[in-house]
C-alpha cells in the first residue's frame, strides 16, 4: 500500500505540477541559506511560506523557538526508536499533537474575528437513508478541463498557489462545481494553505466522492445531489461572505436534504 | 482559515434551511465553538487528512458514517461529537 500511494502522487503529479513530476516535495524550491549564519528564529520561520515552506510544519510560525526545537529533539528521538521498532506511530503522534498545539487558540494569539453566540439551526426531518445529500468542502478540488484560473492564471501549479497565498488570502473565491457520478481520477486539486500530496494520491481524504457513491449504492443515503462543490478555502472571509447569497443559490438548486461539510 | 470559510458556509445553508454537518480537524475544533457550527464531527487527524489517510477507504468510511449519525441525532445547536479513534497511517 506504501508504494501505492508513492506510485500515485509521483505519477499524479505532473498533472498538477509538471516540473516536479519524479519528486514527493511540491513545495516552492529550498533555497540554501546564504551569507551570515542562519539564526534558528529564522529557520523556524522559513516553513511558513519561506524558503522551506512546508504546509505540515506552517505552524512553526506561531510557536516558540525553544518549543520548535524541543519538537525536533523529540522527532528525531523517536525516530531512533523507530530504526529498531520499525513503528513510526510515535513520530506521527508527536506532529499531530505539536500541530493541534500550534494551532490552538493562546494569549499572544490575535482573538478569533468571527465569534458568535448562536446561530441558524435547521432540524433534520427525514431518515438520511432517504435523503438527497449535497457535499461542500475546502478541499481546493475541481473537474479537470474546468479549472477555476485563479487570478486568471490558466494553469497555477500548487508551488505557484503557495507563492501567492497572500493573493488567494485578499481576492473573491471561486466555487467549483463537480458532477458527482465523476471518475474519480478526472479530480484535480490545488490549495495554497495544506500539503495536497495525501489528496492527489487519493482525492477521499478532504473530498470523499467515493465514499459517498459507495453510501448511495449501499442505502445509507438515499440520493447523492447531481452537483458536489469545492474551493480553496484559504480565503478573504470579506470576499467570500459577498459571494455567499450566489453560492447559496446554486446550493438549493441541487434540491438536497441534508448538506456533508468538510473544512481542510 | 479554511474552517472558519466553513463555519459562514454552514450558518449560511443552514439559515437556507438544508441541515448541515461539518467533519473538523481537530487542531481548528475550537471554530466550533467560536461560530457556532450547527453539528460538528471532530477528528484527531492531521490537516489535510479529514477523512483519513490517502486509500485508507475504511477509515474514510468509519469518519463518513459517524458524521451522517451526528446529522441523525443531534438535536441542538451547536453539537460537538468526537471521532473516538485516533489517527492511523496508510497501510
Amino acid at each position: 500500500m506504501r508504494n501505492g500511494y508513492k506510485d500515485r502522487v509521483d505519477s499524479k503529479q505532473s498533472t498538477v505540477d509538471g516540473q516536479r513530476a519524479k519528486r514527493p516535495y511540491i513545495g516552492p524550491p529550498i533555497m540554501p541559506a546564504m551569507g551570515s549564519p542562519e539564526s534558528f528564529e529564522s529557520f523556524r520561520l522559513s516553513f511558513s511560506y519561506g524558503s522551506r515552506s512546508d504546509l505540515n510544519f506552517k505552524f512553526f510560525k506561531s510557536i516558540s523557538d525553544k518549543d520548535a526545537a524541543r519538537f525536533l529533539q523529540d522527532l528525531l528521538h523517536l525516530l531512533g526508536d523507530a530504526y529498531d521498532t520499525g513503528d513510526v506511530l510515535p513520530l506521527i503522534d508527536a506532529a499531530y499533537a505539536a500541530q493541534v498545539a500550534g494551532y490552538a487558540p493562546s494569549a499572544t494569539a490575535p482573538p478569533a474575528k468571527f465569534v458568535y453566540e448562536d446561530g441558524p439551526f435547521t432540524p433534520v426531518t427525514a431518515p438520511i437513508a432517504e435523503a438527497t445529500l449535497g457535499m461542500f468542502t475546502t478541499s481546493g478540488h475541481f473537474l479537470e478541463g474546468d479549472d477555476p484560473e485563479p487570478f486568471g492564471e490558466p494553469a497555477l501549479t500548487q508551488s505557484e498557489a503557495e507563492a501567492r497565498v497572500g493573493e488567494f488570502l485578499s481576492s473573491p473565491p471561486t466555487l467549483s462545481e463537480i458532477p458527482s457520478d465523476t471518475p474519480t481520477d478526472r479530480l484535480r486539486v490545488r490549495h495554497a494553505g495544506y500539503d495536497i500530496r495525501s489528496a492527489i494520491a487519493d482525492p477521499n481524504v478532504t473530498f470523499p466522492i467515493d465514499r459517498l457513491r459507495e453510501f448511495e449504492a449501499d442505502g445509507r443515503i438515499g440520493e447523492l445531489a447531481p452537483i458536489l462543490f469545492s474551493f480553496p478555502g484559504a480565503t478573504a472571509h470579506g470576499h467570500l461572505r459577498k459571494e455567499l447569497p450566489g453560492w447559496i443559490e446554486r446550493i438549493k438548486d441541487q434540491g438536497i436534504d441534508v448538506m456533508l461539510l468538510v473544512p481542510v | 482559515m479554511c474552517h472558519v470559510s466553513v463555519g459562514h458556509v454552514a450558518r449560511a445553508v443552514e439559515e437556507a434551511g438544508i441541515p448541515t454537518v461539518t467533519i473538523m480537524t481537530r487542531a481548528f475544533a475550537h471554530r466550533a465553538t467560536e461560530m457556532m457550527i450547527p453539528r460538528s464531527l471532530v477528528v484527531k487527524h492531521p490537516m489535510g487528512h479529514s477523512m483519513g489517510a490517502a486509500l485508507d477507504a475504511e477509515r474514510q468510511s468509519e469518519v463518513l458514517a459517524a458524521a451522517l449519525d451526528v446529522l441523525d441525532s443531534a438535536t441542538a445547536n451547536g453539537t460537538i461529537v468526537e471521532f473516538g479513534p485516533a489517527f492511523r497511517p496508510g497501510h
